[in-house]
């Protein structure tokens, strides 16, 4: 599993942990979630989210 | 060790903001020698200064650790803390808004407008916007040659601009501004609200004053926008519940101010210093001109350059380390988001207003959950004016001395005297 960062705010989205609050459930991987979908504490769109390496 | 008191003074002094290259020069020297480290000043409870922008990211990152509302949100002497503390029945800050809570409250403020100021939610208000650029660019052009851009454009523009966001009639702009620059500009007499120069006990008082008249205008917002919703901004905080509650008077008053205020000055500021950059670099506006593709990069590097918001305050609720210090619970942190805009480790030549940047990670809008809710909005809007304004301007340059507002806080430019001529 693996962590997205939103270059605006720092924002992670951990696959891991997905984001249920918003419907994206454990496990979802960054590429399936929907293209529309934005940062939520930003707005910042989709394909500004970088890899984290580790 | 504890921040030599000369250079303490100098970066919290609001003269030191209006002559930059003081506040520049003095940052640097910590950036190099103290980039984490406490001020000690008798009339001010002690506090670390962040000078790096790894370190405020680190910061800003750990909202649970390091909260805006405990303490003053901004630089505050002992004295001025304890009077805020009177005059609003304990709370630390003046105003309640969403850079002064915290936690869920904030979660909750921050997603009333949220979801209508993200890229895509602003995207059908570009026809709209550029329409209010070209009428200000031809505002700006009927002047035949020589303006102030500061006090004729900037402050205008963004203003107009979200004005008819949040639903404010055009009649009511001159008051906006007024009141604004009167809450952000208090250090500086030409633009404070006695026009003159003022104790701190002054200031507070003539901040409070000017509270009180915008939250005299707001009661009558807030009866309007209930009597008849509609779909702008204000209207969005008017109707606006957490649970089963509108929002409470403190939170409602202070939506709507930060929104009416913050939401124009810092664009104005950032545009004033983008001309101000152009016009003592005529190779700028041609390479613009030349490559009109370069126009985000314009605009987040006038970002960077002009960072409009000087400070943020934090306080942490726990020990923590940051950058090898030690950081105690109930410990103050003023967030330099200048300096960390100058900082030798992110940029090549940060003294140098430059489009041609690979990466440009600037934090004006700050980082993290407080990031700023307007920042879409803001590079649109000044995103539309330069494109509007590049394809009219044939050249420009500074036409006297362009001045500072005299401010710590949120500041920019006041006059931006320029000559141009046009296509």
């Amino acid at each position: 599993m693996r962590k997205w960062r939103c270059r605006n705010c720092g924002f992670i989205y951990d696959e891991a942990l997905g984001l249920p609050d918003e419907g994206i459930a454990p496990g979802t991987r960054f590429e399936d979630i929907p293209e529309d979908w934005y940062c939520p504490d930003c707005g910042t769109e989709k394909q500004d989210f970088e890899l984290m390496d580790y | 060790m504890t921040i030599a008191e000369d250079l303490a003074r100098t970066i919290i002094d609001p003269k030191s903001y209006a002559k930059r290259e003081l506040a520049d020069a003095a940052f640097a020297r910590l950036r190099a020698e103290a980039p984490l480290d406490q001020a000690v000043l008798e009339e001010f409870d002690p506090f670390w200064v962040v000078t790096r922008h790894a370190d405020i990211k680190e910061i800003e990152r750990q909202p649970n650790i390091f909260h805006n509302g405990d303490k003053s949100t901004f630089l505050s002497p002992r004295d001025g803390q304890e009077r805020v503390k009177m005059l609003t029945g304990g709370e630390p800050n003046l105003i309640r808004s969403l850079v002064s809570v915290d936690g869920d409250e904030h979660k909750a403020l921050r997603s009333v407008v949220f979801p209508h100021v993200t890229p895509r939610a602003i995207k059908p208000l570009e026809d709209q916007i550029r329409a209010i650029a070209r009428e200000f660019v031809d505002h700006m052009l009927a002047f035949d040659g020589q303006c102030d851009f500061a006090a004729d454009v900037a402050f205008l523009y963004p203003l107009r601009v979200i004005m008819t966001v949040l639903g404010v009639p055009q009649e009511d702009e001159p008051f906006m501004l007024k009141l604004t620059q009167e809450l952000f500009n208090n250090a500086d007499p030409e633009l404070n609200r006695r026009r003159a120069e003022l104790s701190p006990d002054e200031m507070l008082k003539s901040l409070w004053e000017t509270t009180m008249e915008l939250e005299n205008y707001f009661a009558e917002v807030t009866k309007k926008f209930r009597a008849q919703p509609t779909g702008a901004i204000n209207s969005l905080i008017a109707n606006a519940k957490i649970g089963d509650e509108y929002l409470n008077h403190r939170q409602l008053m202070g939506y709507y101010i930060i929104a009416a205020t913050a939401g124009h000055d810092t664009t104005s500021n950032t545009t004033a210093g983008a001309m101000w950059a152009l016009a003592e670099r005529p190779e700028l506006l041609k390479a613009m001109q030349d490559s009109p593709d370069r126009i985000n990069a314009f605009v987040e590097e006038s970002i960077r350059w002009e960072v409009p918001v000087k400070h943020f305050m934090r306080s942490a609720v726990e020990d923590c380390e940051i950058d090898g210090r030690q950081i105690r619970a109930g410990d103050w942190l003023m967030l330099s988001y200048q300096s960390a805009n100058r900082d030798e480790t992110v940029w090549a030549d940060p003294f140098e207003f430059r489009i041609d940047r690979e990466q440009n990670p600037q934090i004006a809008f700050g980082y993290g959950v407080h990031v700023c809710l307007g920042q879409h909005l803001a590079r649109m809007e000044m995103r539309i004016l330069w494109e509007e304004l590049f394809k009219r301007l044939k050249s420009v340059e500074m036409n006297g001395a362009g001045e500072r507002t005299i401010s710590n806080f949120v500041c920019g430019p006041k006059h931006v005297p320029i000559r141009f001529t046009v296509n």
